[in-house]
């Protein structure tokens, strides 16, 4: 486990994000109001925030899927032309009448040789473990098998930045554990600029290089995760930072608790 | 472990499909013979019910005079030519009818606008009964060819157009957006993810058709017509035939067959994906 990649700057090939003055209402409803955010290469962002605070809207809006916004995003990556975003949704998504290769192989859209995508969807598929399942239907794969594929499909055609809207949060204790490990190992190889929505406060904390509190439409907490990597869930500075940030999310500013036996 | 304990259960002679002990199954050899057990049966009866006399030839002949109609009327090549009329019939009139509605429901499917432009008119002219247009449509075309495939057409168009129409509307919105994240787009949308979401429905739509194909086209052809095996029966009527007017039955009940049949066949052939038409899934 402490033989991961370290990352060094050569390898950084994700995209700079900046969002600047960000907006976007629904009807009467105002989601998000004038945010701003840097986010740099190759870095991993967990995003907070209670239910309807806006941190879904905003990954939609960063992976394109919604454009009716005011202010500027701008996507940028070193040496490429055009910077991509890939989104992995809650759930898998996967077309139930193609195969799992050919659900993968859709990761490299469709101006692309079949020849050529499957010998791509073949190498991705192999990273999240299910290189011999490639010829079988979506439905016998299990939850987090899916959403194994969900992953490849959205790194088959290796993006700058994935974007990640709570996609392990329909997924059993166990299976998520495994996925995290994963998602960390692909993105310390791959090196993309990361974006994760999640509920799950050990989930940022363990994944991200740093965590951004949404409230009400606007930052209301920005830090950085000091742990070195694979982390320790059950480390005390992990757990103070982890209730620390528990009692931001909930505004019950409870300092750490003392236990009394 | 687990294997034991399933083990322990499967009945003793392989298919565990069946509810019923090995014990009752004694004497059904073949599952695939069991749904032909009532219309033999029935076959039977009858024909004893017609050799003891309690059936009379002028109501119901027995199977056995049935079988000596059919084989005058092969021999004299009579049969064949109603058969192929009517066939060709029916199929140029699926076709027709069919792709005018496959058309019209992907384009009231897919544009809104075409949806408010012809969606109400169409299902105003979908609640008229088709075969109450038959004296209009004699008065249109008369006797021959048109006329049938008119009513043909026009009975296989509404399942296929409101079958066609629902399965598009009715493909998973979050598949569609995450195509489009990958910037699947047009056509090449419609190619991978529309059509395929939208197929189960379509032939759904097409197995009604079929029904309704047969249906149409019988009585059209017993209504106006000098060929086909609507014509063959009701001529038969007029000269006390009841051989042949069962017979003619009995070729509808196999063609009706024969049709859902095939729709079955496409069925588990394109919708191989789906867990409900994989062979021994659910029914």
């Amino acid at each position: 486990m402490n033989a991961l990649p370290q990352v060094s700057a050569a390898d950084i090939k994700g995209a700079a994000i900046s969002i600047r003055h960000v907006g976007r209402s629904f009807a009467s409803k105002t989601v998000l109001t004038d945010l701003k955010l840097e986010i740099e290469p190759g870095e991993f962002v967990a995003v907070v925030g209670q239910s309807g605070c806006g941190k879904s809207t905003l990954l939609r809006i960063i992976a394109g899927l919604d454009d009716a916004y005011t202010g500027k995003i701008v996507i940028e990556s070193e040496g490429r032309d055009t910077a991509s975003a890939r989104i992995m949704y809650q759930e898998p998504r996967l077309l139930p009448w193609a195969s799992v290769i050919d659900n993968v192989a859709m990761g490299l859209g469709p101006d692309i040789t079949r020849q050529v995508a499957l010998i791509r969807a073949r190498k991705a598929l192999d990273a999240v473990g299910l290189g011999d399942r490639g010829s079988e239907w979506p439905h016998v794969l299990s939850g987090g098998q899916k959403q194994r594929v969900a992953l490849a499909r959205a790194l088959v055609s290796r993006p700058d930045v994935l974007v990640l809207d709570e996609p392990l949060g329909a997924l059993d204790a166990l299976t998520r554990i495994e996925m995290q490990q994963l998602l960390e190992r692909v993105w310390l190889e791959e090196g993309f600029t990361a974006l994760l929505v999640t509920h799950d406060v050990v989930e940022a904390l363990t994944l991200a290089d740093r965590v951004v509190l949404i409230e009400q439409g606007e930052i209301a907490l920005d830090f950085k995760v000091p742990f070195p990597r694979p982390r320790k869930r059950s480390s005390v500075p992990f757990v103070t930072l982890e209730e620390r940030l528990l009692a931001a999310l909930l505004h019950t500013n409870h300092q750490p608790v003392d236990y009394v036996i | 472990m687990t294997d034991l304990a399933f083990d322990a259960i499967k009945p003793a002679t392989g298919s565990n499909r069946t509810l019923w002990p090995t014990s009752l199954r004694f004497g059904l050899p073949n599952q695939k013979l069991l749904p032909w057990l009532l219309p033999i049966t029935i076959l039977t009866l009858w024909q004893l019910a017609s050799s003891v006399g309690a059936l009379p030839a002028s109501i119901l002949p027995s199977p056995t005079s049935v079988f000596f109609a059919a084989q005058r009327l092969i021999l004299s090549g009579e049969l064949q030519g109603h058969i192929a009329t009517s066939f060709s019939r029916a199929a140029t009139g699926l076709l027709i009818g069919g792709s005018i509605a496959f058309t019209l429901g992907l384009s009231n499917g897919l544009s809104r606008l075409s949806e408010r432009l012809l969606d109400t008119t169409l299902q105003m002219i979908r609640n008229i009964p088709n075969l109450a247009l038959i004296p209009l449509v004699i008065l249109w075309f008369g006797i021959d060819e048109t006329s049938k495939l008119f009513l043909v057409s026009l009975g296989v168009f509404f399942p296929i157009y409101i079958n066609t129409f629902h399965g598009i509307r009715t493909v998973d919105s979050q598949l569609v957006e995450m195509a489009r994240s990958y910037g699947f787009h047009g056509f090449q949308l419609f190619l991978r993810v529309i059509f395929p979401g939208a197929l189960p429905s379509i032939l759904v739509g097409l197995r009604y058709a079929l029904g309704i194909m047969w249906l149409t086209l019988i009585v059209a052809e017993s209504i106006a017509a000098q060929s086909g095996l609507g014509y063959m029966a009701m001529s038969a009527r007029e000269f006390m035939q009841t051989d042949v007017v069962v017979l003619a039955i009995l070729i509808y009940a196999l063609l009706g067959k024969a049709a859902d049949s095939t729709v079955r066949a496409i069925e588990r052939w394109s919708l191989s994906w789906h867990p409900a038409y994989r062979k021994g899934g659910l029914q």
